[in-house]
């Protein structure tokens, strides 16, 4: 594991942030970190960071617990995010790079290929201010990710950015979690969590509420039903216990208590069935999102 | 633990971005252009001002008391307040020709009337630039009247110190002998003045001497309060620009509190020392004339005060630096910050409030308590050093260091806490029962 939570507990004044969080991020992963606004996301993540002190609990970095030499190893982006809008942007990311113990050198040859990286090579010489917010935006997600951090911590790293530049940095997060680098990604943007993540933690109200891979948690919350396209009609099989019709040529099926879906698909071609296409409904994560913050209130 | 790598990076950055800053470089090369040229708007009127009153200037006497008998134009006699110890300094150091210009026989002419309506006719017609009455009763009750145009004139007062030492000189003219008139119109020529140390040497008290002593602690605690107030300035700008460009975090990542601290304190003092250093440089450059006037004067320099100076400045400067940053990284603006800092600037003001009090008595008790307090000791000790070094004993400098040191150690420690609240609290400012909450347990 590269990263685990212990008992993590925060209070500020009579509000409790976190009540006695426990997980675990394995390593070469990208994590979701999910939940409502105030849940306690970034109270945790500043723990992580040792930028505040839990109450109590323990945190553990790369096998050990964390001590601020490991901070060299950790790349963050906060939600709440700038840059130094005086300088130039080469100036501003060799600076950052030279926070994480880069030479001046290495870091303003990083910060230069970086720059390119993210699309962004005409601006290393450009004060900070003449940038667009979508542009700044991708300069701070270069200068976190320039350091090659082993693990990184991404707060809402998309939201703002057009499409084609949630895709540019999609790509690169799919390539550190290649290249055997852990990213956590906090967002709220459950497609994104659908198409990126491997694993999920959501906390609410200060506590975690739901841990797991995404296949996991999806099947979970998923009602056993199955989406079937089928030419013409569709046998009754007693492992089914309901079945509508969608449309003309599709039904969803309600499977009786137990029953897997691949034994489903066995009875229904053994008892001559056509099937165009068979596929379980698994919940989206936006839809498990919604019930359990619902849950949650009530 | 303090990764000094940390420290560097942040000062060098610090540093660098300020001295950069247009702003930066305008005052740092522009105030002292400035300063000259506001100097060179005052000073030019009255230098022609002055040229004027050079030219001879002549009053008129009517003397009807008939004690001072003039025959004509006759000039002031020669007066100057300048003692003769300071005049010897100049002339050593080749400055003769200045010390003659600006003490040059007075310029101011007495021509006798016999009637006062013709001196007045003479004042109306510009042709006398004033008059004095010496009435009947002059020798009884020593009552002179002046009159003078209704316009000003530097020459007045000349005047009226010019006729008084003429009025000197001819009363006792063939009163008494040369050496007694001599003595009544001078009585103070001049005072030599010494000084008995503890050990019971003595040393010279002379008014260069002392003036030297006094320059010395006052310009230590002059450039200190500056250093301390303009430097505060850029560090509780630079904090209140990344709380409001929100780096704050980026940083807090990368580096802890106490490195940030130091690193900002390292870089942006060195920024408010360069820039002090700077004009220091200027004015040196300007006044390098004074080297060689305290060379002649055998001005005795303080070497212990000049010795303890450099530490007791850095030290004491990181102390005040940490706690202003620490306080002022509380408010949520640049305002709110100087106002919370402000009661550091007033606390390394003290010295300067108490002056008048550690001047009279530089081992007295006051100056012996504020010896001990962080607060104070910098310029307190510079100042007894200064004054009676011999009075100073060796564990009354190297003890208050010590405690100086513990302290800024401790105000940084506290400092890096505040500041880490402090950095972390955006909108209204934190109570101050959250601070202590949270300061406990960022330690």
């Amino acid at each position: 594991m590269i990263l685990g939570f212990e008992q993590i507990t925060k209070s500020y004044g009579s509000t409790v942030a976190l009540r006695g969080v426990t997980f675990d991020v394995p390593g070469g992963e990208i994590f979701g970190l999910l939940g409502p606004n105030g849940a306690g996301k970034s109270t945790l993540i500043r723990i992580l960071m040792d930028i505040i002190r839990p109450d109590s609990g323990m945190v553990r970095v790369f096998g050990e617990p964390r001590r601020r030499q490991h901070l060299d190893r950790l790349g963050y982006l906060p939600e709440e995010r700038g840059l130094y809008t005086r300088l130039s942007v080469l100036d501003v990311l060799t600076y950052f790079g030279a926070l994480k113990s880069l030479s001046r050198a290495e870091a303003r040859r990083r910060a230069l290929e970086w720059l390119e990286r993210v699309e962004l090579a005409q601006v290393a010489t450009w004060k900070v201010d003449r940038l667009s917010k979508g542009m700044s935006q991708k300069v701070q997600i270069a200068g976190v990710l320039m350091c090659d951090p082993e693990l990184c911590i991404l707060d809402e790293p998309t939201t703002g950015l057009d499409p084609v530049n949630v895709r540019l940095v999609q790509d690169l997060l799919i390539e550190r979690r290649r290249s055997g680098r852990s990213t956590i990604l906090s967002t709220h943007q459950m497609n994104q969590v659908e198409a990126l993540c491997d694993r999920v933690a959501m906390i609410d109200r200060g506590r975690l509420v739901v841990y797991g891979t995404v296949a996991e948690v999806r099947r979970r919350y998923s009602l056993p039903e199955v989406r079937v396209h089928a030419r013409g009609s569709l046998p009754q099989i007693p492992l089914v216990e309901s079945a509508v019709r969608e449309a003309d040529d599709v039904w969803r099926l309600r499977l009786a208590d137990g029953n897997e879906p691949a034994r489903v698909l066995g009875s229904l071609v053994v008892a001559g069935a056509v099937i165009d296409r068979f596929e379980p409904l698994l919940a989206p994560m936006e839809d498990i999102f919604l019930r359990v913050v619902r849950e949650g209130q009530s | 633990m303090i990764h000094w790598s940390k420290v560097r990076t942040i000062a060098v950055f610090e540093f660098l971005a300020t001295v950069k800053r247009t702003g930066y470089l305008v005052t740092t090369f522009g105030m002292p252009l400035f300063i000259a040229a506001y100097a060179a708007v005052v000073t030019i009127p009255a230098y022609y001002a002055e040229k004027r009153d050079r030219a001879l200037t002549v009053f008129g006497v009517v003397d009807i008391a008939r004690v001072i008998d003039l025959r004509g134009d006759t000039p002031a006699p020669e007066s100057s307040n300048v003692p003769d110890e300071i005049k010897q300094t100049l002339k050593a150091t080749g400055q003769a020709k200045a010390i003659s210009q600006a003490l040059a026989r007075s310029t101011i002419v007495y021509r006798p009337f016999s009637r006062e309506s013709e001196a007045r006719t003479a004042l109306a017609a510009q042709r006398i630039r004033g008059y004095f009455v010496l009435p009947h009763d002059y020798l009884q009750i020593g009552a002179v009247d002046m009159y003078t145009s209704d316009t000003f004139s530097f020459a007045r007062g000349e005047s009226r110190s010019g006729l008084s030492a003429l009025l000197r000189e001819r009363l006792v003219a063939g009163r008494a002998d040369a050496a007694l008139a001599a003595r009544i119109i001078t009585p103070l020529k001049d005072i030599r003045r010494f000084s008995v140390t503890r050990a019971g040497e003595v040393k010279d008290a002379g008014e260069s001497a002392t003036i030297a002593r006094i320059a010395t602690p006052i310009s230590f605690t002059v450039l200190f309060l500056m250093s301390v107030l303009m430097t505060s300035g850029y560090l509780l700008q630079g904090t209140a620009t990344e709380k409001e460009n929100k780096v704050v975090e980026v940083l807090l990542a990368s580096a802890n509190p106490d490195e940030i601290l130091a690193g900002k304190l390292a870089g942006l003092g060195g920024a408010g020392l360069l820039q002090i250093g700077v004009w220091m440089t200027m004015m040196l450059v300007t006044g390098v004339g004074v080297v060689p006037m305290l060379v002649a004067a055998n001005v005795e320099i303080p070497w212990l005060a000049l010795a303890i100076a450099l530490p007791l400045f850095i030290v004491a400067f990181l102390f005040f630096g940490s706690l202003m940053l620490g306080t002022g990284s509380l408010g949520s603006n640049i305002r709110e910050a100087q106002q919370l800092a402000m009661v550091w600037s007033l606390t390394a003001a003290l010295p300067m409030m108490l002056l008048s009090v550690t001047l009279r008595e530089p081992h007295g008790t006051v100056a012996r308590v504020l010896t001990w307090l962080p607060f104070t000791s910098g310029s307190i000790v510079m100042m007894r050093a200064s004054m009676e070094p011999d009075w100073l004993a060796w564990w009354e400098i190297a003890g208050p260091l010590c405690v100086l040191i513990a302290s800024t150690w401790i105000a940084i420690r506290l400092g890096a806490r505040l500041f880490r609240v402090g950095l972390l609290s955006t909108g209204a400012r934190p109570s101050f029962r959250e601070v202590i909450r949270q300061a406990r347990l960022a330690g």
